[in-house]
C-alpha cells in the first residue's frame, strides 16, 4: 500500500494540475482537478494515517488529545474552503468592476515565453482556482472528519 | 442598471462568504449576518422599484451572466412575477435571520448556521430569478443542500431520521427533475425558458415535435409539487418542519415552498402554455399542456386542503399544527392556479392574482406563527398545546402578534388573509359560473371545508395556549423583548398589507400579467428578436 502510494501520489498530483490548467477550454477544470488532488491526499491518509501529513511531512508535533475538529490539518482545510469561496465570488465581481458583466471572463496570449513559446493566460483560471480550493478544502474536511470516526 | 437583476444573487452569495470569513468572532458574525439580511432586502427593494414597479421602470429586465448572449449563456430575468416572489423572500428572510440571531443558542449559531442561512436565501433568489431550466435545477440543489443540514441541525435521532427521509425523497426528486429537463432539452433543443417558449409556440419553424412535452412536464410537476409539499407528496413536511430550527422553518414554509408553486406557474404559464398539443387527462380534453395541469393540480390542491386541515386539527404541538396547516394552505394557493389553467382571458388573470395574493399572505402569516411558536417555546420550554396555557396574561404582546397571525390565516378583514381567502372564493365561484359542473362545485365545497378546518385548529391553538389559567410551564416565564420586536414588526406587515391593499393588488396584477404574457418575456430575453431561432 505504501509503495503504491509513493508511486501513484505524484502522478495523480501532476495529472490534477494539468487538468486544472487546461480546464477553461478543454475537458478538465477546477472541480475535476480538485477531486483528483483530494484522491492523492486520501491515498496518503489510507497508507500512512491521519497524522502523517502533520508529523511526517511538515515535521510538526501532533497533539493526540484534541478532537478532529481542532486537528491542525482540518482547520487548514476549512480555511482553504473559505479562501476558495472568496476567490470565486471575488473573480465574479472583478468582471463587473472592470466594466464587463458579473462572471465575465477574458484572456491574453503571451508570446515569446521561454520554453513554452506561447502561453494563454485566461481570467477564467482565477475562478477555476477558487473552485479548486473549495473542492479540495471541502472534500478533505469531510473525509478527514468522517475518516477519524 | 441591468446589474440590479443580478444584485440580489451577489448580495446573498457575499453573505455566505462574509459569514464564513468572520466566523471566528461570533458577535461580529451575528451582526454581519443580520446586516446582510437587511442589505439583501434593500437590494431587492431597489431592484424591484427601479426595474419593475417604479414610474419609469422598464417592467422587466434580463441579465446575461458573463456576457454570453442568450440562449447560449445563463440568463437571469427579473419580471413582475419574479419581483413579487423576491419581495416575499426578502421580507420573510429578514424577519427570520433577525429572529435567529436572538433565538438560536449562541453555540449552535457558530456551527455554520449563518453561512447556511444565506445559502438557503441564495438558492431561493436564484430559483426566482433564473431564466434557464437547468440553472433552475442548480438553484434547487443549492437550496436543498442548505435545508438538508438545517433539518438535521440539532443532531438528535428524530432529526437525523427526518433529514434522511427528506434527503432520500429530494434526491429522487432531483433525479426526476434532471430527467424531465433532459427530455425537454432533447425535444426542444434549448434550455433557455424564453427560447423554449418561443420554439414551442411555433414548433414548425424550429423543426421540433412538441408532443412529448406534456409527459415530460408531468415529471417536473411531480418535483415541483414535492417541493411545495402538495398531497400526495406531503409526507416529508411535518417531520422536516418540526425538526429544523424554528426560524428556518419559517423560511421553509414561507419561502422555499413558494419556490415550488412559482416553478409550476413559470413553467406552465410562461413556457409551455403556447404549445398546441392535444391532451386528454381524466376525461378532460384540451389542446395545451395547461389542460393537463388543470385537473391534476386541482385534485392535488383539494386533497392537500383536506389532508392538511384534518392533520392540523389532530396535532398536539404548535409547530406540528402549523406544519400540517402549511400543507392545507398550499392547497389554497394551487387551487386558483388550477382554475387559471382551466380558464382563459380575464378569469385566468384574476385566478393567478388570487394565487399570488394568497401566497403572499401565507408566507407572512405562517412565518409569523412559526416565529411566535419559537418565542413560546423559548419562554416556556415546551410547545405542547396541553402544557401551555394563559400566555395572554403573561405576555399580551406575544398574544397580540399570534392573534394577528391566526386571524389572517382564518381570513378576517382587514388583514392580508382576508383578501387572499376572498379572491380564492371569488375565483372559485366565477369558475362555477362560467363552467357549471360537478368539478367546480366539489372544489368550492372543499375550499369551504378547508376554511372551516382552519377556524377549528387556529381556535384550538389560541384557546389552548393563550387563554385559561396559567400552567406551571407558563408561570414565571419571560418572553424575550427582542424576539417580540421582530414579531410585532412582522404582524405590522400583515396588517399593513391588508389595510393598504391597493398597491399590493396592483403588484400582484403586474406579476400575474408577467406570468401569462409570453411575448413580453421572450422580448426581454431576446431584445433584437433573437435571430438564431
Amino acid at each position: 500500500m505504501k509503495t503504491t502510494a509513493r508511486i501513484a501520489v505524484p502522478i495523480i498530483l501532476v495529472l490534477a494540475v494539468s487538468l486544472f490548467f487546461q480546464g477553461h477550454n478543454l475537458p478538465g477544470g477546477g472541480f475535476i482537478g480538485g477531486v483528483l488532488t483530494t484522491t492523492a491526499f486520501v491515498l496518503v491518509y489510507v497508507a500512512y494515517g491521519l497524522d502523517y501529513l502533520e508529523a511526517g511531512v511538515l515535521d510538526r508535533e501532533v497533539d493526540p488529545g484534541t478532537g478532529i475538529f481542532e486537528h491542525r490539518s482540518v482547520t487548514a482545510y476549512r480555511r482553504t474552503f473559505v479562501l476558495g469561496l472568496t476567490i470565486v465570488v471575488g473573480s465574479g465581481l472583478a468582471g463587473l468592476l472592470l466594466g464587463g458583466s458579473f462572471l465575465a471572463q477574458d484572456y491574453v496570449i503571451l508570446h515569446d515565453v521561454p520554453i513554452y513559446h506561447e502561453v494563454e493566460l485566461a481570467s477564467a483560471l482565477v475562478f477555476d482556482l477558487g473552485v479548486y480550493l473549495v473542492v479540495v478544502g471541502g472534500l478533505l474536511t469531510i473525509l478527514s472528519v468522517v475518516g477519524a470516526e | 442598471m441591468s446589474f440590479l437583476v443580478v444584485a440580489p444573487v451577489v448580495v446573498a452569495i457575499a453573505g455566505v462568504v462574509l459569514a464564513f470569513l468572520v466566523s471566528r468572532w461570533p458577535r461580529v458574525q451575528r451582526a454581519t449576518s443580520a446586516a446582510t439580511g437587511a442589505v439583501y432586502a434593500g437590494t431587492v427593494a431597489t431592484a424591484v422599484w427601479r426595474l419593475v414597479l417604479g414610474p419609469d421602470a422598464p417592467g422587466a429586465a434580463a441579465y446575461q451572466l458573463g456576457g454570453h448572449p442568450a440562449p447560449f449563456g445563463i440568463t437571469l430575468v427579473l419580471d413582475g412575477l419574479s419581483a413579487f416572489m423576491l419581495v416575499v423572500a426578502a421580507v420573510v428572510g429578514l424577519a427570520s435571520i433577525t429572529f435567529s440571531v436572538v433565538f438560536v443558542e449562541r453555540d449552535n449559531q457558530r456551527v455554520y448556521y449563518h453561512p447556511l442561512f444565506h445559502c438557503l436565501l441564495l438558492g431561493v433568489t436564484g430559483a426566482f430569478l433564473t431564466g434557464d431550466l437547468f440553472n433552475l435545477f442548480v438553484w434547487f440543489e443549492v437550496m436543498l443542500m442548505a435545508s438538508y443540514v438545517f433539518v438535521a441541525f440539532y443532531g438528535g435521532a428524530r432529526h437525523t431520521a427526518a433529514a434522511v427521509r427528506y434527503l432520500v425523497l429530494n434526491v429522487v426528486g432531483s433525479a426526476l427533475m434532471l430527467l424531465g429537463i433532459g427530455g425537454l432539452y432533447a425535444v426542444t433543443g434549448t434550455l433557455n425558458m424564453a427560447d423554449m417558449a418561443r420554439r414551442l409556440a411555433d414548433p414548425a419553424a424550429s423543426g421540433i415535435d412538441p408532443a412529448p412535452v406534456v409527459g415530460l412536464s408531468a415529471l417536473l410537476l411531480v418535483v415541483f409539487a414535492l417541493k411545495a409539499g402538495l398531497v400526495p407528496f406531503q409526507f416529508w413536511v411535518p417531520a422536516a418542519y418540526t425538526t429544523a430550527p424554528l426560524p428556518v422553518t419559517a423560511m421553509l414554509a414561507g419561502v422555499t415552498k413558494k419556490v415550488g408553486v412559482y416553478a409550476i406557474v413559470r413553467l406552465y404559464f410562461t413556457v409551455l402554455a403556447g404549445a398546441a398539443i392535444p391532451v386528454d387527462v381524466l376525461g378532460v380534453a384540451g389542446d395545451s399542456p395547461l389542460s393537463f395541469l388543470a385537473p391534476v393540480l386541482a385534485a392535488m390542491g383539494v386533497a392537500s386542503i383536506v389532508v392538511g386541515g384534518l392533520g392540523a386539527v389532530s396535532r398536539d404541538t404548535l409547530e406540528g399544527t402549523f406544519a400540517y396547516s402549511s400543507v392545507g394552505q398550499v392547497g389554497f394557493i394551487v387551487v386558483p392556479v388550477a382554475i387559471a389553467a382551466a380558464s382563459t382571458g380575464q378569469l385566468r388573470q384574476i385566478a393567478l392574482v388570487a394565487a399570488l395574493v394568497y401566497a403572499l399572505h401565507h408566507s407572512l402569516a405562517k412565518s409569523l406563527l412559526f416565529l411566535s411558536a419559537a418565542a413560546v417555546s423559548d419562554a416556556t420550554g415546551t410547545n405542547r398545546v396541553r402544557d401551555v396555557g394563559g400566555l395572554a396574561g403573561r405576555s399580551p404582546v406575544l398574544a397580540g402578534a399570534f392573534f394577528v397571525g391566526i386571524l389572517s390565516l382564518v381570513g378576517l378583514p382587514p388583514l392580508a388573509g382576508f383578501f387572499g381567502k376572498f379572491f380564492v372564493f371569488d375565483v372559485s365561484i366565477r369558475w362555477y359560473a362560467t363552467a357549471p359542473g360537478w368539478a367546480p362545485l366539489a372544489v368550492f365545497l372543499s375550499l369551504l371545508a378547508g376554511a372551516l378546518l382552519t377556524i377549528v385548529y387556529t381556535t384550538r391553538t389560541w384557546t389552548g395556549c393563550f387563554w385559561g389559567a396559567e400552567t406551571p410551564a407558563v408561570e414565571g416565564s419571560v418572553v424575550d423583548g427582542r424576539q417580540l420586536a421582530v414579531l410585532v414588526a412582522l404582524a405590522a406587515v400583515v396588517v399593513a398589507v391588508g389595510v393598504g391593499f391597493d398597491p399590493v393588488y396592483r403588484f400582484a396584477e403586474t406579476a400575474a400579467t408577467a406570468a401569462t404574457e409570453r411575448g413580453d418575456y421572450v422580448e426581454v430575453v431576446f431584445p433584437d428578436g433573437g435571430g438564431a431561432a
